[in-house]
């Protein structure tokens, strides 16, 4: 019990005629980082407003540190920290007041001279908040969840916005808050960030977690963990000669044909001989590891980012 | 946590951060003087300043009747005769409250119907004139007239328009503070999510809200002190009352507003909803409640509903410490007014109070 930092069971929570959490039960252990994924509207960000003490849920037990929200909220929230997908602060605060502001709302808590060099916006200490990029809001609004030193680390959506190096940096920053023994608890769409990032996942749709474990176990799960792609120059040939010989769906995703793979060693073999009796004009052929995208695919029928 | 260390931090930052904004500064502490210095010196003048009547020539080259403008003087008239064409020419473009035609006991007087309170003023003078006139022309000795003293209501002898005027802007101050800047802050850190993340720190919201409603008085306090000191230099209008008692008015009459601002901003979701219903609070308390002229001619139920209302009695208050030299023990009634709204608009905005 007192290794868990999040501790939820049977959550509900209905905004009139919306169930936008229907009973879901979540454990995160202490120093790990979980990441809860899913497409926008399957509930992710009212599940962590309920867990952050924002949302009291309609039904279902909570509990944040082996604390109880109803009982010790203060206690709770001086030691988490929050980053929202967005958070419009004073436009003319500047980057150093805002952090002394959150600063002195806690009895301990980090230098902002600190806590710029972690999000190396040391050089923008006197800038007014309206005059940063997407980027440096974004890590304004990390820096601001760390002022506390929190044991546990809320991140709405942290790389949402952000081109691939900002997001290069916002990942080691996360892998240094597990290193330095915290929890965090992430929501994310990027299926790339959750296999980077994530010791466990849970996959949401519709209110409820389909699936939960590490991505690795996730993936290697599927019924096809692997698939082949073969690619063609310009627009593929029909495949239903291939579909025919191998005894297996192909699908073509324009320039390639995808062949799902259940037994990488004999599947490959039979695929190389079909090719090679059909002749076919390929060009490349790729063998590709599956994705948490392919794992919600497969429980939901429907692509993530649909 | 240090709950005074938090408050006093806030206060600060608060202060500072309202500093940066240009049009804050301008509406809150540069409107209010120069509002009082433009209206003051259009409307406030001289107490005897001068009543003029344009006479419109009949006939170019002949003069118009001398006896008659010399008792139309007499009545305290300044008589400007101008060419008629001239004169038409005034007249319609509106610049002229009353016109003067013809001469020689034909005159006829043309009267603005939009500017009817200064042409009652002009018509009443022109009539005594017109009266004098006649009695001279048929040897009659000249009727005598009421006596006049011109006097302010509070008795002292520099009861100027700007000395009305002064304390309607002191009280117009805590209303726009209220209804706008306070409000629409409210609903923007509502709406962009800055009270949600405020929610998600240990800092109690009364601490907070606290902090903003003290720096918020402050900057009032500031503005009320310039615009007194630009009244004593303009126009030597000088509190002729205690500076506690009219220190606490403005703090109370700040905290009924400021109530009404958090109030009013936790029934808008966004800004642009939040504008409409400002305006719809904001009109009418403006307007109604004698800010810059009375209501004497206002319907009476209006006026009696008015001063229901919490700016009107406020700005009584306001003026009997300014003007009167009044305790606030005179003004128990309209202390009370306040003081209920003040009351019951706290309860309200603290109990709709939402971080979401």
């Amino acid at each position: 019990m007192q290794n868990l930092a999040v501790e939820a069971r049977g959550l509900q929570k209905r905004f009139r005629d919306v169930e936008a959490v229907r009973g879901l039960d979540l454990e995160v252990v202490r120093g790990e980082v979980f990441g809860l994924l899913g497409p926008n509207g399957a509930g992710k960000t009212t599940t962590l407003e309920m867990l952050e003490g924002l949302q009291p849920p309609d039904a279902g037990e909570i509990r944040i540190l082996g604390r109880d929200w109803r009982t010790q909220g203060t206690e709770i929230r001086g030691r988490i920290g929050v980053q929202f997908q967005s958070t419009q602060l004073d436009d003319k605060v500047k980057v150093r007041e805002a952090l002394e502001m959150f600063a002195s709302f806690y009895p301990r808590s980090r230098t902002p001279s600190d806590l710029l060099r972690l999000v190396q916006l040391e050089d923008k200490a006197e800038a007014f908040q309206s005059r940063l990029s997407g980027g440096q809001r974004q890590r304004l609004a990390l820096a601001l969840a760390l002022v506390n030193d929190p044991e546990l680390v809320f991140l709405d959506e942290p790389t949402t916005g952000l081109d691939p190096q900002a997001r290069q940096g916002l990942w080691d920053i996360v892998r240094r808050l597990q290193s330095e023994g915290r929890t965090v608890l992430l929501t994310t769409h990027y299926m790339e960030e959750a296999e980077v990032l994530c010791d466990r996942v849970g996959i949401m749709d519709h209110g409820r977690i389909l699936e939960l474990g590490s991505p690795r176990d996730l993936v290697a799960g599927l019924q096809q963990p692997s698939h082949a792609e073969i690619e063609f120059l310009g627009e593929p040939p029909d495949p239903a000669p291939l579909a025919a010989l191998l005894g297996r769906s192909v699908d073509v995703k324009s320039p390639c044909w995808v062949i799902p793979l259940s037994d990488p060693r004999h599947d490959l073999q039979q695929l190389l001989n079909g090719i090679e009796r059909l002749d076919v004009p390929m060009r490349q052929l790729h063998v590709r590891r599956a994705s948490l995208e392919d794992v919600f695919l497969q429980r939901t029928g429907r692509s993530l980012r649909d | 946590m240090n709950s005074w260390r938090v408050f006093s931090g806030l206060v600060g930052l608060g202060l500072r951060l309202y500093l940066r904004i240009p049009a804050a500064m301008f509406w809150i502490m540069g409107f209010p003087a120069v509002m009082l210095l433009g209206m003051g010196t259009v409307f406030g003048g001289k107490a005897d300043t001068e009543v003029k009547l344009v006479w419109a020539q009949p006939v170019p080259g002949i003069a118009v009747d001398e006896a008659l403008r010399k008792s139309l003087e007499e009545a305290g008239l300044t008589i400007e005769v101008v060419p008629t064409n001239e004169a038409e020419d005034r007249w319609r473009r509106g610049k002229l409250p009353a016109m003067l035609e013809g001469t020689d006991g034909k005159v006829r007087l043309r009267m603005n119907s939009y500017l009817l309170i200064q042409g009652k003023q002009i018509e009443s003078m022109a009539q005594q004139g017109f009266l004098a006139a006649q009695a001279q022309a048929r040897g009659v000795e000249s009727p005598a007239r009421i006596p006049v003293a011109l006097e302010s209501p509070s008795g002292h002898p520099l009861g100027s328009y700007a000395a009305f005027l002064l304390p309607g802007l002191l009280g117009l101050n805590l209303l726009m503070m209220g209804v706008f800047s306070t409000g629409i802050v409210d609903v923007t850190m509502r709406e962009k999510g800055g009270y949600k993340r405020l929610a998600t720190t240990p800092v109690p919201r009364h601490v907070y809200l606290a902090a903003q409603v003290c720096s918020r008085m402050i900057i009032l306090l500031v503005s009320g002190a310039l615009l007194m000191a630009v009244g004593v230099l303009a126009f030597g209008v000088r509190n002729q009352g205690s500076y506690a008692a009219l220190v606490a008015v403005l703090v109370l009459g700040s905290a009924c507003f400021l109530s009404m601002g958090y109030f009013l901003g936790s029934l808008a979701r966004t800004v642009e909803t939040y504008g409409g219903i400002a305006n719809l609070v904001f009109l009418p308390l403006m307007l109604l409640s004698g800010v810059y002229f009375t209501l004497d001619s206002a319907p009476r139920w209006l006026q009696r509903g008015a001063e229901l209302l919490p700016l009107a009695p406020l700005l009584r208050i306001l003026r009997g410490i300014i003007n009167d030299g009044a305790s606030l023990g005179a003004m128990g009634t309209e202390l009370a007014i306040v003081g209920g709204w003040t009351l019951a608009l706290f309860v309200l905005a603290s109990r709709r109070f939402r971080w979401i």
